[in-house]
Order: C-alpha cells, then structure tokens, then sequence
C-alpha cells in the first residue's frame, strides 16, 4: 500500500517525513512524499529543489521505501491536492506535520493541517515536532 | 563649477533626499517584482508627482525609480532566473549559473558594484558632456528642434524593439493623437468631434497612465503562471578581490558600451545589456565559459545597463528630447510642472538640472549600500502572490487619475487607452513609440510649421540647414543600417522577436 | 533590432544572443496569434490613417508657405496610410502578436470593474467601488479565499483612504468621514 506524506522544508514537514517514513518502513508501504506549492505564486519557500527531491527519495530507499515526490500545484484550498493524490495513489494514510496555531492566528491565517484532519478521506498521521 | 556644488546643496535637503530615497526604493522593488517596468511605474506615478508639485522633488523621485529598476532586476535574475526586467535577462545566463554553484553572493556583489561603476562614470561623464552640449545647442532654431524632435522619434521606432513597419505606425498614430484639440496656429478644432473636453487636447499624462500603466496591469491579469520557483540561497555576500580583478575589464567595457548605446534614442539598457554580453564574448579567450559561471557574463551586462539608463537622461536634459518611453514620463512631469525641457535649462534652471544629476550620484550610493543587504527582504516580498499586488496597482492608477484634474472624463480615457494598449500589445505593436511620438507631438509640429514659414514654404531648407542638415543625415543613415545589413545577407528577416511587455516601454 | 557596434564576418553573437533572450522571454508567455491578428491590425491602422485623411482634407491644407491646420494631420495620417498598406501585404507572417486565450476574459472583467469604479465614484464615494473592485479582483480574478480576499481588500481600502485623504491631502470623492 501506500502512504502520503506532506512534505516542506521546516521541523514541521522533517517530522512528518521521519514518522511517515518509519510508519512505511515497518508496514513495507510505499510513499508519495507531496510537497506542493501555491498556484500563481513567484516564489514558494515551501517548495523544494531538484537536488533536494533527489535527497529525499535517496534518503527514503535508506530505509527501505520505495517513494516518489510529488510537486503539484494548489488553488486556494489545499485540502483538494491532498485528496487526489491520496486517490490517485490509493494510499491508506496522510502523514503531515502539525503547528501550534493561536485562535487569532488560525482566524487570520487559517489552518490547512486543521482542514486536512477533518476532511481527509483517510486515517490521518498528525505529527510534532519534537521539541 | 559652482551650479555643480549648488546642485550637492539642493539634494542635500532632506525633502530632496527622502524623494530620492523613495524613488530608488520603488525603483528596485519594481525591478525585483514581475509584472510592472519603470515606464509604467512612472507613469502611474505621475499624478502624485503633480501633487507634490516640487519640480525637482518629482523628477529626483521619478530618476530614482527608473536606474533603481536596474539594480533591482539583477536580483531575480541571479536568484530565480527570472529576469525582473527586459535589461537584466543576459545576466539570468551566467547569474543563475553562479547561484546554481554557491556563489550567488559572488554575482550579486559583481552586479552591484558594476552597475554602480557604470552609472556613476556616465553620471561623471553627463556632468562634463551635458553643458557642453546645451551651450552649443542654445542656438537652436524651429528647424533644428523640428529635426531633432523627428530624429528622437524615427530612432525610438527603427531602433527599438518590435517591428519596424507596426512601431512607425504607432509612431505616427501619437503624432496624429497629438494633433486632437484646437490649434494653437489657427484656432481651428480638429479632431474633436464637438466634444468640449477634447477640445482642450488630450492630457498626456492621461495617455501616459493608460498606455504604459493600465493595458500593463490588464495585460498581466491575463499571463500565464509558471511554477514557482526556489530561491537559491545566498551565502557569501562580498566577492572576492580575485573575482573584482576578473570583472573589472569586463566593467571597463560595459561601462562604454552602455554609456554610448544609452544617449542614443531608442538604444538604452535592453540592447546596451546585451551588446556588453556579446562583446564579453567575442573579445574572450574562454568563450565556452559565458552561460556556465563566468563573472565577467554578469558584470558586463550589470554595468552596461546601470551606464546606460543614466546616460539617457542626456537627451532630456541637454536637448530636450526623451530617448525612451521613460525620459517621455519624465519629459512630461517637468511639462505639467511648468518647465519645458530644452537645451537652455542647464543654464535657466541649474538647481533643477545639477540637483537631478548630482542626487543620481546619491542615489547610486545609496542603491550599492542597500541592494545587498536588502535581498533576503525583496525575496520574501516576492512570496506575495501577484494575484494580490494587481487590485492594489489597479486602485493606485485609477484613483491617482481621477486627482489629476478631478474629473471621471480623465479616468474614462485613461481606460480607453488601458484597452488601446493593450489590443496593441495583442497585435503585436509597441505602445512605446506612440507614447513617446504623442509627448512629442505638439513640439514636432509646431516647429515644423514655423520652419516652413521661415523657409517660405521650402522643404529643402531642411536639408541645407547647417545643422538640421546632418541630423537628417544620421537619422537615414541609422534607420537604413538595418536595411543593409540585411541586404548583405547576416541576418533572415530578424523583426520578430518577441519581447516581454513588461519593460519593453521602459527603455 | 540592430548593434551599431557590430562588426562584419565571424560568428554573428550578437545575433545569438538575441534569439536566446527572445526564448528566455518567450517561456512564459502565450502563443502568438495567427495572420489574423496580423491582417486586422493592419486594417485598422489603415482605417485610422484613411478616417485622419479625410478629416485632416477638411481641416483645410493651404500651402506650404502658410500651413493650414489640416496639413499636419495630413502628412502624418498619409504615413499611417501608406505603412498600413505596407504592413497588410508584408505582415502576414510576423510572429510578434499575442493570441487571446480563454484567460482573455480577465482583463475584461478588469475593465468592467474600471469603467464601475469610474462610474460610481461621484456618486457614493471611492470606498465601496474600490471594495468591490478589489474583492472582484482578488477573489474572482486571483483565485484567493474569501477569508483573504475580505481581509486584504478592507485593509487596502483603508490604506488608501489614509494614504490619499490624510496623508497626501489629495481630495476624493468618499463617503465616509474620518
């Protein structure tokens, strides 16, 4: 089977992979890692480099995963990228990284990981980092 | 000497300085951001140029957006191989080939400190030139201002980007615009259709803002998004001695290449950037290197553009005639603020003349000092997704229109010409020729017809006048270059390239 | 567009150069348009020179010695004329034009949203016609969320009604006092 593990270059997203990572590992899952950017913008920090998928994929046959980066690109709501991918995948589980969000900040800011847990059609993998 | 001091003495106000600091602020940011050229910018700024009223403030302001643009676009184009503006894509060739290697610092410090050097030694060299040129052309006539009114505006079709054939049209489309109103010989009304606004002619700021800053912003409504790109990182800041003695030629160069492409109408930073490049190349005993690393790609191109945006202001400032679409925005600024630009304004107005001049050394300064350590800033602003940056644009065109003369006839033609503009763009016609032609329309014409009346109706006194003369002359012998070299075989039928909307009005 | 300091022979670089600057540019923008595009540009360029003509003949051209006021636009729309009629027979297979897309409707919206904006500001002031402009834009035209679309369009308005009444002492027509 297959996992999704939503990736970005923060703690957040490198705690995500390591769990996610883990989980498939110890099931002999493949991985999806999907690191997505938003649609229209110049400049996407969260959005990796070529060499640094290479890493990623290098870093998960280590441990014996078979996986694959995955770059789309979302609209406003990010939850719909999650979803296709995990369709188009058939993976069993999300794996994402969660933040700590002050009430005024997810009212402001909102929370994607927040829509995500409550939307996603699978089991979701909330994981923080470590402190 | 002493109008030169005097001039160290305007700028040194703090209002003077705060609108230079402004204007060059702006200036980079609009050279880092995707989406508006200098041209633009300028003309949006106009009504509040108007506003502030102060003369020198305004064109200090306006002078610091257009080089600041220059310094800006490097910026993109090393980090994202995204060219900020049309003058900085040669640099994306070895820029991004550097930052690829770890050494964006590297090419960002050699892109500054040449486009400082090469502004600053055409600054130098506009200080000593730009009188010389004025007293000599104090004299001027209608025929000789009818020439070279003529002159500026066939270069900037011939020379300039596009084809040819479409840019004089457009050319003459603004000479024809400028006829709209009612005759200042005459006091006929043509072309205006009985309505009473237009009998007042056409506000060129109006046809400014629409052309250059409207059909911009819709244009940019409608462009494709590519995927976003990743930042390279930049570690070390300053380059090293090594890597200045490797540059410094190539600085050398780019500096007289772009000091002399940029007097001349029509040449300006685009073609100045890339005649550098080349040159770089050709003289080079390691060609293979240039588009994988090679300093000299990036310092060549930096200075001629940074040379070449300020030598243009020679035109303006010298002759009164604007070399490109954006010493056209300036051209018009000084016009709506009372003071006609011509060769006698170095003498009647030095504080205006040495204070824009000697706050471009200022201002160059202040662009070196800051543009390093300000990237990791312009990097985060450029994570603001266009999509939000546009209504804003939108709002400050529209509502600074409406306070030009606080009249909604005003913001309907400004639209009209939005859409005019940017119908042009879809056929394929540059809306820089015609803004530029437009500006000059009214000088054009009205010498031309004084000359006539001094000849007696002869057009040939064109051409026997000493120094009208010679200025036809060039004028056929640059504009039909391109002819021959064609007949000679170098080149297919080359009018096709495409250029990027976005600064292609701007130089 | 050509190098003034070009010489003759040997590898044209400049020429290189230029076709990879125009294929850099090139990459992210829209497909040029056909020779339709080509072929209606000229004809209204000829139209405009055609229309000037015959109005500039009306205007009254005189003579030389004493130019009317039609003899001006006379010469500069015999140009437009004659350029045009090049440009019709030459032009068809210049590349140079943009095609419209279906992301065509966008500026036209835009320009709807103009032409509201200036037609309602004497009326109710700029706040609520830049409101709707900026939600139009933002929300419809930029693809952003309603809670950021909200969020950035008040906060513009404000901007502005700070930065053009209060700041810059510039007067607009506007509802609200502060």
């Amino acid at each position: 089977m297959t996992i999704v593990i939503g990736y970005v270059p923060t703690p957040v997203g490198e705690a995500a992979l390591e769990a996610g990572l883990a989980e498939a590992a110890a099931h002999g899952d493949d991985a999806v890692i999907l690191n997505a950017s938003r649609r229209g913008s110049t400049v996407d920090v969260d959005l990796i480099d070529d060499e640094a998928v290479a890493a990623l994929v290098a870093r998960a046959s280590a441990l014996g995963v078979e996986a694959r980066v995955e770059q789309p690109q979302h609209g406003p709501d990010v939850v719909d990228t999650f979803e296709a991918v995990v369709r188009e995948s058939g993976a069993r589980m999300v794996v994402i990284g969660l933040r700590r969000r002050s009430p005024v900040g997810k009212l402001v800011m909102g929370s994607d990981a927040q829509r995500i847990l409550l939307d996603a059609s699978v089991p979701v993998l909330a994981v923080k980092p470590t402190a | 000497m002493d109008d030169f001091l005097n001039g160290f003495a305007v700028v040194a106000q703090p209002d003077t300085l705060l609108y230079c600091l402004i204007g060059v602020l702006i200036g980079m940011l609009i050279g880092v951001l995707p989406g508006l050229g200098p041209a633009a910018t300028m003309a949006i700024l106009l009504p509040i140029v108007i506003q502030v009223g102060d003369p020198i403030s305004g064109v200090v302001m306006m002078a610091g957006v257009f080089y600041g643009a220059q310094y800006g676009g490097t910026i993109t184009s090393v980090l994202l191989r995204l060219p900020g503006e049309a003058s900085s894509v040669v640099t994306v060739f070895d820029g991004f080939a550097l930052a690829k290697q770890g050494r964006a610092g590297t090419a960002l410090g050699v892109a500054a400190i040449g486009s400082f050097v090469g502004a600053t030694v055409s600054i130098v060299a506009l200080s000593l030139s730009a009188p010389l040129v004025a007293s000599w052309a104090v004299d001027f006539g209608p025929p000789e201002y009818a020439a070279l009114a003529l002159l500026g505006v066939l270069l900037v079709a011939t020379i300039g980007n596009g084809n040819k054939i479409k840019a004089l049209i457009a050319a003459a489309i603004g000479l024809l615009l400028a006829t709209v109103g009612q005759d200042s010989f005459s006091g006929a009304e043509r072309y205006t259709f009985g309505s009473l606004e237009l009998s007042q002619g056409i506000d060129f700021v109006v046809v400014a803002m629409g052309l250059f800053g409207v059909s911009e912003i819709l244009h940019n409504l409608e462009e494709r998004h590519g995927k976003a790109h990743v930042p390279a990182k930049v570690a070390n800041i300053w380059p090293s001695r090594k890597d200045l003695t490797e540059a410094a030629p190539a600085i050398g160069r780019g500096t007289v290449i772009g000091f002399f492409l940029g007097v001349l109408p029509g040449g300006g930073a685009v073609m100045s950037s890339l005649a550098a490049y080349a040159t770089e190349k050709r003289v080079s005993k390691t060609p293979e290197e240039f588009g994988r690393g090679s300093i000299k790609g990036v310092a060549a191109p930096e200075t001629a553009n940074n040379a070449a945006a300020t030598s243009s202001f020679i035109p303006l400032l010298t002759l009164g005639i604007p070399a490109n679409a954006s010493m056209a925005m300036l051209f018009a600024a000084l016009l709506v603020l009372g003071i006609t630009p011509s060769p006698a304004l170095v003498e009647e107005n030095p504080d205006l003349f040495w204070g824009v001049v000697n706050s471009m050394y200022v201002g160059n300064v202040i662009l070196l000092l800051l543009s390093i350590p300000l990237v990791g800033i312009f990097v985060r602003i450029l994570r603001v997704r266009p999509a939000i940056l546009a209504p804003i644009t939108a709002l400050i065109t529209i509502l600074g229109a409406y306070t030009l003369n606080n009249s909604t006839f005003d913001v309907f033609l400004m639209i009209a010409f939005g859409v005019i503009g940017y119908l042009m763009k879809k056929g394929g016609f540059e809306p820089g020729p015609m803004v530029l032609a437009f500006v000059l329309g009214a000088i054009l014409e009205n010498n031309v017809r004084r000359s006539l009346i001094i000849f007696d109706g002869d057009p040939s006194g064109f051409v026997r006048d000493s120094i009208s003369g010679p200025i036809l002359a060039i004028f056929l012998l640059v504009a039909l270059w391109p002819l021959v070299k064609t007949l000679m075989g170098r080149r297919a039928a080359s009018s096709t390239t495409h250029d990027r909307d976005r600064d292609t009005a701007g130089v | 567009m050509s190098d003034q300091r070009s010489t003759t022979g040997a590898p044209d670089i400049l020429g290189e150069i230029e076709a990879e600057v125009a294929e850099t540019l090139a990459e992210e923008e829209l497909p040029p348009g056909g020779p339709a595009y080509q072929t209606i540009g000229a004809l209204l360029t000829l139209a405009v020179g055609i229309g000037g003509l015959v109005l500039a003949l009306d205007y009254g051209l005189d003579s030389l010695r004493r130019p009317g006021p039609g003899l001006w636009p006379f010469v500069c729309a015999s140009v437009i004329t004659v350029l045009s009629v090049v440009l019709l027979v030459v032009g068809r297979r210049l590349e140079d034009s943009v095609a419209f897309s279906r992301a065509s409707v966008l500026p036209a919206i835009g320009v709807l949203t103009f032409i509201g904006l200036g037609v309602l500001m004497p009326l109710i002031g700029f706040e609520i016609p830049s409101l709707v402009l900026c939600v139009v834009w933002l929300r419809f035209l930029g693809g952003e969320t309603w809670r950021s679309t909200v969020l950035i369009s008040v906060g513009t308005v404000a901007a502005f009604y700070l930065l053009f009444l209060h700041g810059l002492s510039i007067p607009l027509p506007h509802l609200l006092t502060f």
